[in-house]
């Protein structure tokens, strides 16, 4: 065979292998970074500063060499097995650094049990993860890099080993380390990069600083009822210290008993865990297994913790639909359902799951009131999401259960509803709505 | 007044349809009704200023309805009424105290006024989430709630200090009478108080200074300002032991 007839052979086999895969994956390009890429800036009204050094770890402190480096290495597919997954695709920033599928997809078009979480604000977590598997970013994002359905990559030698042969990168390490790339560096280039990924500067941010128009009627009276018949306030709390309505907890709020395997779920994952434990082995059975039900469980092996998950902030809500850890609900209506009805009963339900009694129009005041949470860059098309969310939750439903949610079924009978029972008193009983005065 | 008494009302409509059956003596719906703190008329159309004891009160002269006076005639003024009650009380316990700041700043994150939370490692696993879910504290937990605290009680010490924030028509401020909320006796409410002729809280003695000497408008009891004065004046009295009733 001549170097001609090899070259163009070569060529042949490349453009079936690409196009093969085009035709079998329904992979999206790696996304290209654009202005929503940047670095934010500390300056947004609502940004919370003092919690902003406290969420800094002092061994990786952020440097303007780092961040740039990171941001080459979140969009870069080469940190995937195939070269065709980088951290952006499951965390687009023109997506709210979401992918908006319910589970996220990996190398060879395998999903996981898990939706992606967003990167915007996830620098105050206090544990990373649904489960909180890993306590800070720089864990976090060791493990989807050699995750076998996430990136794909086989071990840390090996992405090194790949790194440390692009030129940019050993340019880029030194830069930033001093050093040649290795795999705790690569972490903290990536998180040094996802700590400039803030989104304040809402209206409800712009509200709480004193501008009283910038809620509508509407979502005062949604803030009104989150602070009280809605109950939202107890695990998704604001205050101005730690402003993410997030109470950085895990609770089993009844979403994992839709599958209800529970107790030989978790006999199940005792066993294997009583084997090894590693915190690679519980990325495993998070991400790929059924297993992935059992939440918290996993990492404590602590029976309350069965089925429980992360409290997950709510600013930005309309960019990163769909909803809970499984992205199991497509519409914050759907998610408002759930609440109201006072979740699905399970053994390990948390305490504070209860049916609410909010009516169809308290539940439209709160789906307003969560549109005010998100960032200005992000509202045109959180808007737009709004009101298709808007439009489906006027004939689809189908989380709403009227009667569990007016306590006139359930757990507790019709004996215990009304003001005596589960159900707690509402804000709209006030004369004057607190939230016109901001706060409570 | 009207709507304050409207409002009132109503938050006791709203108190007796939780407690109904739990209140025979009528003590929430006696809430309703609570005897505002007026004062006698000026007789030459000048502004009354009136302690808290509904007795003790002076005439402003040259002051109209409306007018605010400056924070040193204001201080001259209830300087002379507070020394006219000790004049009239010879006997009565006065801590003698001085404003410790002319006008407080806002809070500053770096520099929070006291420390009134256990810190870390002092009650609770502090190193991760193992544990009950509602028992379970991180280090961070700690330091959110001690900076909300001191933000509480400083934003308190800032309506303390302000006759604006106070909404006071004539430009008192509760530190002029009780600097550092000095003789404010948080820790002896519930007490009978003459001047109300019932049992009154904290609250209720606020608003009644709030109506006189401050001339502005009792607050409402979920208010952030009628909060934050609470949470202020009671941080003043850290580590003084509860004694409700004493006079």
């Amino acid at each position: 065979m001549s170097g001609k007839s090899l070259a163009l052979g070569l060529l042949i086999v490349a453009a079936f292998g690409v196009a093969g895969y085009g035709i079998g994956r329904a992979t999206m390009p790696a996304p290209k970074p654009d202005a929503l890429a940047e670095p934010k800036s500390v300056d947004q009204v609502g940004f919370p500063e003092q919690l902003y050094k406290w969420s800094i770890p002092p061994d990786n402190p952020q440097s303007a060499a780092k961040v740039a480096l990171g941001k080459e290495l979140f969009f870069d597919p080469r940190l995937s097995v195939d070269n065709t997954v980088a951290c952006a695709n499951c965390h687009d920033p023109d997506k709210g650094f979401t992918d908006q599928l319910p589970t996220a997809m990996g190398v060879h078009a395998k999903f996981g049990h898990r939706n992606a979480p967003t990167v915007l604000n996830s620098m105050f977590n206090i544990e990373q993860f649904w489960d909180g598997r890993a306590p800070t970013l720089e864990d976090q994002a060791e493990q989807p890099i050699l995750n076998p359905i996430e990136m794909g990559m086989p071990d840390e030698q090996t992405v090194v080993a790949k790194l440390s042969k692009i030129p940019e990168y050993q340019k880029g390490f030194q830069e930033a380390f001093g050093s040649a790339p290795t795999y705790r560096n690569l972490v903290e280039a990536l998180a040094a990069y996802e700590r400039t990924q803030n989104a304040f500067d809402s209206p409800f941010d712009r509200f709480m600083a004193g501008d009283a128009n910038a809620l509508t009627a509407q979502q005062k009276r949604g803030w009104a009822i989150f602070n009280g018949q809605g109950r939202c306030m107890s695990c998704h709390g604001w205050n101005p210290t730690r402003p993410l309505f997030t109470d950085d907890r895990f609770h089993n709020i009844g979403v994992s008993a839709h599958s209800a395997q529970f107790v030989p779920h978790a006999r199940q994952a005792l066993a294997l865990l009583a084997k090894g434990g590693g915190s690679q082995q519980i990325d495993r059975l998070a991400i790929a297994t059924d297993l992935s039900e059992l939440g918290r469980f996993l990492v404590t092996k602590q029976p309350h913790d069965i089925g429980a998950f992360r409290t997950m902030g709510l600013r930005n809500l309309y960019v990163t639909e769909p909803y809970f850890h499984d992205g199991s609900q497509a519409t914050i209506w759907d998610t408002l359902d759930h609440y109201n009805k006072g979740g699905v009963q399970n053994p390990y339900l948390d305490g504070g799951i209860v049916p609410l009694g909010l009516s169809e129009e308290q539940e439209d005041d709160l789906a307003a009131f969560l549109l005010s949470l998100t960032n200005q860059r992000y509202m045109a098309e959180a808007e737009k999401e709004y009101r298709n969310q808007f439009r489906i939750s006027r004939t689809t439903r189908p989380q709403r259960d009227t009667a569990a949610a007016m306590g006139l079924k359930g757990r507790n009978g019709p004996g215990f509803s009304g003001p005596f029972g589960d159900i707690g008193p509402g804000q709209s009983a006030m004369i004057e709505n607190p939230a016109s005065l901001g706060g409570y | 007044m009207v709507t304050v008494t409207a409002a009132l009302v109503a938050i006791g409509l709203v108190t007796l349809r939780y407690l109904a059956a739990a209140d025979p003596t009528g003590v929430a719906q006696a809430q309703s009704s609570l005897p505002a703190h007026s004062v006698p008329s000026a007789s030459r159309g000048a502004v009354v200023v009136e302690l808290c004891d509904g007795v003790t009160h002076t005439e402003v002269k040259g002051l109209k309805p409306g007018q605010q006076m400056t924070r040193a005639q204001a201080l001259a003024v209830t300087g002379q009424l507070m020394a006219e009650w000790r004049r009239k009380h010879p006997d009565r316990h006065w801590v003698l105290a001085q404003n410790d700041q002319a006008s407080p700043s806002a809070s500053s994150p770096e520099n929070p006024a006291r420390g009134n939370i256990a810190g870390p490692g002092e009650t609770a696993n502090t190193k991760s989430q193992q544990g009950d879910t509602y028992a379970s504290f991180h280090e961070r937990d700690f330091k959110v709630w001690q900076a909300q605290t001191d933000a509480f009680v400083n934003y308190g010490n800032q309506v303390f200090h302000s006759a604006k924030l106070l909404g006071s028509t004539i430009g008192v401020s509760c530190d002029m009478c009780h600097p550092n909320a000095a003789n404010t006796h948080p820790e002896t409410y519930p007490k009978y108080q003459e001047q109300l002729q019932r049992v009154a809280l904290l609250r209720d003695m606020i608003d009644w200074c709030i109506e006189n000497p401050i001339k502005g408008k009792t607050l409402d009891p979920n208010d952030p300002k009628m909060r934050a004065l609470e949470a202020y004046i009671l941080a003043q009295r850290k580590g003084v032991a509860l004694d409700y009733g004493k006079h």
